[in-house]
């Protein structure tokens, strides 16, 4: 045991003197961090706003509410619409100065209320990868619903619609008679009651939260009855400065990994292995020191980054220190993962190529330069069984305050197991050719 | 002691060690003496553990290196050939290292560390990294690491390769000091004043063989008195070694179409009888070498090439 201490202080004491080695491991991820929270604007920054143009040719009292309701406060915010002509839609898109241009075509209105074919057309500005997306699914929620909403109520609707376009013909400005809509009123309130079961099934439960202000009165009620009140912390807020944060924190524990790996190879090349295996101590407590050098640096970085974010983000207290321990734990699977990895590789300098060429995808792939939430649904699906993503979503559930024990417990028991493996197969490899042959 | 029977070494189809014996004994400096390649570092290689033996077998003091390999290692220090330290650790640091590596702990290691600077001359420097030391100052901060933890054997694998004739001769001198308290050193060199200057017992190898073994002594009876003399030129191996033959006390060693070398008595007086001869049949000489005998000329009497060849 005291061999591998030995080793852990050797390791942690040549980490800390190699200054250039720790700016490029911390230095890199903070800056891309720094961008990424300065272009959202923080944690308070402005929501990321899509630009939509918008070309009405059937100028509809349905095309307007298909439109109108895109910029509706439901829809966050998120979206800004703009009338424009078409030829100006076109060309202001093909310019990239929008997120997408819609176009209802004329007509649309009628073939909807006819049970006929109707197509809007959506043009995405390719520029453009994360907002274009997100207005194709409000308007393909917004075209559902419309279509539901026509087939459940289109013959009670219909009359209304009549009488309006036979008043349009007529030179009229006024709306439909308040008979009329009386009438469609009641109908459409009958269809509302019979569908009521199927459209609200009891199996679905919908939580309120009181004010604040009632809170603490039932508090004070509960308090004067001699009871407990046990004031649960807030679930963090979503920002999207979070979002990216955690996988920032774990492009920086790639680094570090990767750079503290690499010293397997630098330990060969300096003929000090050859030492320590020359010496009566197992090579495995040898590579044991190292990784939990490593892993103490990790975590010392970990305590530093997650504090700082923590304050930041006003997140609950209570899960930092297991948020250190998550990051320093799956700093120890990078570093044996990556150790194993390195001395695969016939020279050292094919050991850095080898690893970068591992951990560049696993960055991609794993959410550190883009968060889960962003990705394709294909490369999320991959990305969240690498060892980095898998990684980082436990970490972000935790940081949410959202895991729960028996969750937790399993993913430690089986990132545990895993390490274990491939500590084993690291060793196996340190105490083998590799050492005896350099 | 160190103990080699019939050891063995094979890589694929290359033998690297073929059947070396030897005991080297406690308070001795034994020398393993050959060219690059022969096999020396192979030998020590085995002995150290970090190479596994083909076949034989190898124990130091008592424990043998494959059944018993963390006790024999113990009983060990290495001193390699190339550098094996942190540059980035001080020397003390470094020592200290080494000497945990060992079982050293606590006050013991502090005194043991202290009194190693001083053995090697840099308890000045002890809180420099080698990277601010001098070639010299490194090769004896190596050596320091190999006797940290006081070894009963020490193995020094060609530890003045490169270095200045000063540390050579400091080197050599804390060599002679292990020996002198009673540790059993296994030295390799190829170069031929070390081992004589320094080694009580010699075994010379080649190509994976030991040559000839014994005491300095013992090794200048094998040479005999006879001086070496080498040539360079054209000649006709045959007829060279047909009219060398009738010259008394002369014995062609080694003939090449190129290369000649001769071992006779007195053969600084008789070198117009060599010549003579060479001219006979039709020789060109070149360049003429005379050589004393020593540990060389009787590699060269075995072998039939120089040892730094």
């Amino acid at each position: 045991m005291s061999f591998v201490l030995a080793t852990l202080r050797k390791d942690f004491k040549r980490i800390l003197q190699d200054p250039a080695a720790l700016v490029s491991w911390l230095g890199i991820p903070l800056l891309i961090g720094t961008i990424m929270v300065l272009l959202s604007g923080g944690k308070e920054g402005p929501k990321p706003q899509a630009h939509v143009l918008v070309v009405d040719r059937d100028d509809s009292f349905l095309s307007g509410l298909l439109v109108g309701s895109l910029s509706q406060d439901r829809a966050g915010g998120f979206v800004q619409a703009e009338s424009v002509e078409e030829s100006e839609g076109r060309a202001r898109i093909a310019k990239g100065e929008a997120s997408a241009l819609l176009v209802i075509p004329e007509g649309f209105a009628d073939a909807l209320l006819q049970d006929e074919p109707a197509e809007i057309e959506l043009v995405k500005n390719p520029a453009q990868r994360i907002l274009p997306g997100l207005v194709e699914e409000m308007v393909s929620v917004m075209v559902e619903g419309t279509f539901y909403a026509q087939r459940t109520f289109g013959d009670e609707l219909r009359p209304i619609f009549d009488d309006l376009r036979a008043r349009e013909d007529a030179g009229e400005s006024t709306g439909p008679s308040d008979q009329l809509v009386s009438t469609v009123a009641i109908r459409v309130n009958g269809i509302v009651e019979r569908l009521q079961n199927e459209l609200f099934p009891p199996a679905i439960v919908l939580r309120t939260e009181a004010p604040p202000e009632i809170r603490a009165a039932i508090a004070d009620s509960i308090a004067a009855a001699g009871g407990d009140v046990e004031e649960k912390e807030p679930a963090a807020k979503r920002t999207i400065a979070l979002l990216f944060v955690p996988g920032l924190l774990f492009m920086s524990l790639l680094f570090m990994s990767q750079g503290i790996a690499s010293d397997v190879w630098r330990e060969r090349e300096m003929k000090t292995l050859r030492r320590v295996v020359a010496s009566p101590r197992p090579v495995a407590a040898f590579l044991l020191g190292k990784v939990l050098a490593g892993v103490a640096f990790v975590a010392a970085v970990a305590a530093v980054a997650l504090a700082a974010g923590y304050a930041y983000f006003e997140l609950p207290w209570a899960t930092y220190p297991l948020a250190v321990a998550w990051c320093a734990i799956s700093g120890a699977l990078l570093i044996v993962l990556l150790a194993w990895i390195k001395m695969g590789a016939g020279s050292a300098r094919a050991s850095e190529i080898l690893s970068m060429a591992v951990i560049f995808p696993l960055m991609m792939l794993g959410g550190s330069f883009f968060p889960f939430e962003a990705m394709p649904e294909g490369m999320r699906a991959i990305g969240k069984w690498t060892p980095n993503g898998w990684a980082l979503l436990r970490l972000k559930e935790i940081l949410l305050g959202e895991i729960a024990p028996a969750t937790l417990a399993a993913s430690l028991g089986g990132l545990l197991a895993v390490i274990a493996v491939l500590f084993l197969l690291s060793a196996r490899r340190l105490g083998g050719r590799f050492a005896r042959s350099g | 002691m160190i103990r080699v029977e019939n050891l063995r070494k094979t890589y694929g189809d290359f033998v690297a060690v073929d059947g070396v014996s030897f005991a080297a004994e406690p308070g001795q400096v034994f020398g393993l003496l050959g060219p690059n390649g022969a096999g020396k570092s192979t030998t020590i290689g085995c002995i150290s553990g970090l190479l596994r033996p083909t076949d034989g077998h190898v124990s130091v003091l008592g424990h043998d290196v494959v059944s018993d390999g963390p006790a024999s290692r113990r009983q060990l220090g290495v001193v390699p050939q190339e550098l094996a330290l942190y540059e980035d650790l001080s020397a003390r640091e470094n020592l200290e290292y080494w000497g945990a590596a060992y079982g050293l702990r606590g006050a013991a290691l502090a005194a043991r560390v202290d009194s190693v600077l001083g053995t090697i001359g840099l308890a000045d420097r002890a809180k420099d990294p080698p990277s601010k030391f001098s070639g010299g100052m490194k090769r004896r901060l190596n050596f320091g690491c190999g006797i940290v933890h006081e070894p009963h054997a020490l193995l020094l694998d060609e530890p003045t390769v490169g270095v200045d004739p000063q540390s050579r001769v400091n080197l050599l001198d804390l060599v002679r000091e292990q020996a002198k308290r009673g540790v059993c050193v296994l030295y390799t060199t190829h170069y031929m004043e070390e081992a004589e200057s320094l080694c009580d017992t010699i075994a010379i190898v080649d190509h994976g063989k030991i040559i000839a073994a014994g005491t300095l002594d013992e090794l200048r009876v094998l040479i005999g008195e006879r001086d070496l003399l080498r040539l360079t030129g054209t000649f006709d191996p045959t007829r060279v070694r047909e009219v060398l033959g009738r010259i008394d006390d002369a014995e062609v060693v080694q003939a090449e179409p190129e290369s000649l070398t001769v071992a006779m008595r007195g053969a600084s007086g008789r070198l117009s009888d060599v010549f003579q001869a060479l001219r006979e049949s039709g020789a060109e000489v070149r360049e003429t070498t005379l050589t004393r005998p020593n540990l060389e000329s009787l590699f060269i009497k075995l072998t039939g090439k120089e040892l730094r060849e």
